[in-house]
C-alpha cells in the first residue's frame, strides 16, 4: 500500500489541487503551488511529525534497504506537495480573502509548533480552517464573480464595495475539483501509518521451509525443538 | 523477492506519475484535446494532419485567410510545424498588403508567426517549394513583413500603387 496507493492518492491531491477552470473560456488552468503554500506545508509536516502522526525516522532509517528508502522518501514527497496544492485549491489567488486565511493557516499552523501539542484541537482547527477557506473562495467568492447571481451577490457586493476581493472567476467545476482532491488528500492522511511495518521477505521463509523439509525426521525434530525452545525464552524475556 | 519488486515498482511508478504532473503543469494544457496533442508532441509522434493542411492551402489560394489560417489551426494544434507556421504567416501578409498602405496589426501577426516558423526551423533555413508563392523562404517573407511595418518617407511615393503583392 504505501510503494504504491499512498504515493498515487498524494500526486493525484498534488496534481488537483492546482486545476482549475476558466469561466469564461472553460479553458483548463494549471496553478503551481505559490511560496506561501510550500510554506504552510512544510509547517503541516512538521507538525505531523512532532504530533507523532508521522515517525520520519522510523521512514527513512539506515535499518531499511536502500529500495524501501527511496520509495519512502518519494511517499513523503508526494505528501508534501499533496499538502501544498491541498491549500493551493482552498486559498483564494489573490485580495484580502486571501490574505486573511492565509494568515490564520500561518497563524494556527505558527502556534502548534510550540504550544503544548494537542493533535485533536490542531486537527479541529485545521478542518475548521479548511471547510472556511473552501467555502469562502467555491461559494461566496465564486457567487461574487458570478454575472447571474442573485440578490445574495448584490447584497455581499454592496457590503465588500472597495475591498479587493481579486482573483479571476473560475468556473462550478473548479469547486467539484477541489473538494474531489480535498477528499483525496483526507483519505490519504487516514491511510497514512505513523511508522511503516516492516517488509517482510516471505521468499526466505518458504525457502527456509523447504531446506527443512529435506532434512532427516530426527534432525528437523532437533530444529524444531530449538526453535521452540528460543521462542519460549523470547516469551519469558 | 516479491518485496523487493514491489519497491521498485512504486519507485518507477512513482517518479512516471510525478514526471507526469510536473509535465502538465510546465505544458499547461488547456483542454484534454490539448492534453492529448501535448502527448504527442513529447512523445514524438505529432504530425500535422495533411488533409486540413491541404483543405486550407486551397482557402488560401481563393484568398480565404481568415478560414485558410483556421484550417491550419486544426492541422497543426501545437504549431509545431515550420511549414505550416510559414503559410499562416504567408496569408497575414497577403490579408494585409495594401497598394496604399499595409495593415500593421496583421503583418504583425505575421511576423510572429513567421519568427516562429524560423525559431521551428533552425536546423536549416526554411524554404518551401510552391509555384503559387512569389516568397519561398521564411527569411524573404520575414524582410517583406518588416519592410511593412516600418515607417519611412517612402510611404509617401504616389508610384507605390503600382507595387506588386507577392
Amino acid at each position: 500500500m504505501r510503494h504504491l496507493l499512498l504515493p498515487t492518492i498524494f500526486l493525484t491531491v498534488a496534481l488537483l489541487g492546482g486545476v482549475r477552470v476558466a469561466a469564461d473560456t472553460r479553458a483548463l488552468l494549471f496553478v503551481p503551488p505559490p511560496l506561501v503554500t510550500l510554506i504552510l506545508a512544510a509547517m503541516l509536516v512538521a507538525l505531523f511529525a512532532r504530533g507523532g502522526a508521522l515517525k520520519v525516522g522510523r521512514w527513512l532509517s539506515a535499518d531499511l534497504g536502500a529500495a524501501e528508502n527511496v520509495s519512502h522518501a518519494l511517499t513523503l514527497g508526494a505528501l508534501f506537495f499533496a499538502s501544498a496544492q491541498a491549500f493551493n485549491s482552498v486559498l483564494p489567488d489573490a485580495g484580502l480573502p486571501r490574505l486573511v486565511l492565509a494568515s490564520f493557516f500561518l497563524w494556527t499552523l505558527w502556534q502548534n509548533q510550540f504550544a503544548r501539542f494537542d493533535a485533536r484541537r490542531l486537527l479541529r482547527s485545521l478542518a475548521a480552517l479548511f471547510g472556511t477557506a473552501f467555502v469562502v473562495k467555491h461559494l461566496l467568492l465564486a457567487s461574487l464573480g458570478d454575472p447571474e447571481g442573485g440578490w445574495l451577490r448584490r447584497l455581499a457586493a454592496a457590503a465588500l464595495e472597495g475591498v479587493a476581493l481579486g482573483g479571476p472567476a473560475y468556473a462550478a467545476s473548479t469547486g467539484y475539483v477541489s473538494f474531489f482532491a480535498l477528499a483525496l488528500y483526507v483519505l490519504g492522511l487516514f491511510l497514512l501509518p505513523p511508522a511503516p511495518e516492516r517488509d517482510v521477505d516471505e521468499s526466505r521463509a518458504v525457502g527456509l521451509a523447504r531446506d527443512l523439509k529435506q532434512l532427516p525426521a530426527r534432525e528437523r525434530a532437533l530444529v524444531v525443538e530449538e526453535l521452540s525452545r528460543k521462542t519460549e525464552e523470547g516469551g519469558a524475556d | 523477492m516479491r518485496q523487493s519488486l514491489i519497491q521498485w515498482v512504486g519507485i518507477a511508478w512513482t517518479i512516471l506519475y510525478a514526471a507526469l504532473v510536473v509535465w502538465l503543469y510546465a505544458a499547461a494544457p488547456q483542454s484534454i484535446a490539448e492534453v492529448r496533442t501535448q502527448a504527442r508532441v513529447a512523445a514524438g509522434t505529432y504530425e500535422v494532419d495533411r488533409a486540413r493542411f491541404d483543405a486550407g492551402r486551397e482557402l488560401f489560394l481563393r484568398e480565404q485567410y481568415a478560414a485558410a489560417r483556421a484550417e491550419w489551426e486544426r492541422a497543426d494544434p501545437a504549431r509545431r510545424d515550420a511549414r505550416t507556421q510559414f503559410y499562416v504567416a504567408y496569408s497575414f501578409y497577403r490579408q494585409g498588403w495594401g497598394r496604399v498602405y499595409s495593415d500593421d496589426a496583421l503583418f504583425k501577426q505575421g511576423l510572429e508567426a513567421v519568427d516562429l516558423a524560423i525559431d521551428l526551423s533552425s536546423a536549416s533555413p526554411l524554404t518551401v517549394e510552391d509555384a503559387e508563392l512569389k516568397m519561398h523562404t521564411a527569411a524573404e517573407l520575414k524582410a517583406e513583413l518588416e519592410r511593412g511595418l516600418e515607417r519611412t518617407a517612402d510611404d509617401f511615393n504616389p508610384l507605390k500603387v503600382f507595387r506588386e503583392r507577392k
